[in-house]
């Protein structure tokens, strides 16, 4: 079994003439969590659609596990756990409800009340979703990605609408699932829980990966000395298009 | 199935709205009507009849209504990255949506048919059970074919508003209000014969046409069972037109063509292919579409 739990190749997806993506060429780990960090419109998301297969790549290859997530879109969604960004859930159904959804569908016997206590909503289980607040929601999908015991997991902006408690819970659940062996993808633009977080981190900008690798590696790439933040990184690589290119060659 | 779960949930949702449940409401009140015409012909299956009313204008509208936002709603709300997240083909996402919708709105509409039955009985006697549960049954599949259509077009569209139209331009006006205008209209522009509903033409090409809308065949299937005639019209419509002495606008092969001239594609069962098709067909060009390009 290959150790990579997540592999593009020059992926690119343009709508019309503006490309959300450019020849992204990413890979991560399996023993690995990676934080995908960008500005809003780097086309974070765009990727992780196109990982998902949400939509299609207008050029370029995708792996996931080994596999393709357009034609082995069973397999891989088996193995994986998604939380994406922007999604609604099911107003009508309860907490339990929308577990059981993922829960059958991924034919695993775990149960909602183990799911819902690890995020925090042990109380909340059959309480009807249209009365929950945000920061719930957030909750709620988490649990739905940890189904299964996935061997992957995607999460786009985790942190969205959580309080520093969430913030805190969804820190300490990623480290439990990459200590189970979970490879973990999140994307996020809040970049200080990045650090406390990241074995590895990707910066994409205006749709190209334009910087790569540990924190303590783009410290040194980006120049922002020892005690660089990943902000500093971040501003320093997104804010001349000059930098973007040197970073880009430098990380080859 | 994969997408049993899918489906489950599904049903759930459709049968525990208040639409379906107004929808099976509005059915007992539009089916139940008694007629002398309809007594005379089927005496206590009118009851059965009353099945076939109710599954005229009023239970295609209500399904359509029903099921047009079942997938672009899904896209538009953000919903469907879960569906589309979980281990589902884009199709098994489709033929979950279908059978789930049709699961949920037949529950519902199987009771109203139910207390159809019921009033039935009270006011008209004992009546053929198995009469009434075919009819019930093709009534579902009727359900079925509806829903697979505006599920269909809701998988192909982009916008909620979008789909509402298409299932009221393209589906519920052309299909099953004005189709035997518009038949009659296509088959005068053809053949250059014009058509007196009431002394229509014994063309076996005009009949066809009648009966390749979803509504038309559902027609010919159900009088079928009823025993009426062999014609695309309601079956009180049909009963009155075969009476003597009687005129109406009514297309009745039996009234139309002299005995053994009928055209063996005329008979009832063909009617059942047509509502097969327009159960696989659309959704086979919408699962066309659907698997391919972006789904969000």
């Amino acid at each position: 079994m290959s150790n990579i739990a997540i592999r593009t190749e020059g992926l690119t997806k343009r709508y019309g003439s503006m490309a959300a993506v450019e020849n992204l060429d990413l890979t991560v780990n399996r023993d690995e969590i990676y934080g995908f960090l960008g500005p809003n419109g780097a086309g974070k998301s765009t990727t992780i659609g196109i990982l998902m297969d949400y939509i299609r790549p207008t050029n370029g290859h995708v792996r996931i596990l080994g596999r393709n997530p357009q034609t082995d879109v069973v397999d891989v969604h088996d193995r994986l756990g998604i939380l994406p960004d922007r999604y609604s859930l099911y107003d009508d159904l309860t907490a339990r409800r929308h577990l059981e959804f993922v829960i059958d569908t991924k034919r695993v016997s775990d149960t909602p009340e183990t799911l819902l206590d690890r995020v925090g909503l042990g109380d909340a289980v059959d309480q009807s979703v249209a009365t929950f607040s945000q920061g719930m929601e957030q909750r709620l999908a988490l649990a739905m990605a940890l189904v299964g015991e996935p061997e992957l997991l995607i999460l786009d902006e985790p942190f969205t609408g959580l309080d520093p408690h969430g913030v805190r819970t969804v820190r300490e659940i990623v480290h439990e699932e990459s200590k189970r062996g979970a490879a973990v993808f999140f994307s996020s633009h809040v970049l200080g829980q990045v650090e406390l977080v990241c074995d590895r981190i990707g910066i994409l900008y205006e749709g190209r990966l334009v910087a790569e690798g540990s924190i303590e590696d783009l410290r040194t790439e980006t120049g922002v000395g020892p005690d660089g933040t990943v902000e500093e990184m971040f501003v320093s690589v997104t804010d001349s298009s000059a930098g973007v290119e040197g970073t880009t060659e430098a990380n080859r | 199935m994969r997408w049993s779960p899918l489906a489950r949930k599904e049903a759930r949702t459709v049968a525990t709205s208040k639409g379906v449940w107004l929808l099976a409401i509005l059915l007992v009140l539009w089916g139940y009507r008694p007629s002398y015409v309809g007594w005379d012909g089927l005496s206590t299956n009118i009851t059965a009849g009353y099945v076939q009313v109710a599954g005229t204008v009023l239970l295609p509208l209500g399904v359509l209504l029903l099921s047009y936002q079942s997938v672009v709603g899904e896209r538009t709300s953000g919903s469907v990255k879960f569906v589309l997240g979980l281990p589902l083909t884009r199709t098994d996402v489709l033929l979950g949506k279908v059978v789930g919708r049709t699961a949920g709105i037949a529950g519902p509409v199987s009771v109203a048919f139910l207390v159809i039955a019921g009033v039935g009985l009270i006011n008209h006697g004992v009546f053929d059970p198995l009469l009434f549960l075919g009819t019930v049954m093709v009534t579902v599949l009727y359900i079925g074919v509806l829903v697979s259509m505006a599920v269909s077009i809701s998988a192909v569209v982009s916008r909620t508003v979008t789909a509402a139209g298409a299932v009221f331009a393209g589906i519920f006006l052309p299909l099953v209000l004005f189709w035997t205008n518009i038949s009659t209209t296509v088959f005068t522009q053809v053949t250059g014969v014009p058509v007196n509903p009431f002394e229509p033409p014994p063309s076996g090409l005009l009949f066809f046409l009648l009966r390749l809308s979803p509504a038309g065949a559902y027609h010919v299937v159900s009088n079928w069972l009823l025993g009426v005639g062999n014609s695309t019209n309601m079956y009180s419509h049909v009963l009155t037109k075969l009476q003597p002495q009687t005129s109406t606008n009514a297309y009745v092969v039996e009234a139309t063509f002299p005995p053994g001239t009928v055209p063996v594609y005329l008979h009832e069962a063909i009617g059942l292919l047509v509502l097969f098709a327009w159960l696989v067909v659309p959704l086979g060009f919408a699962r066309y579409h659907f698997t391919r390009g972006d789904a969000v």
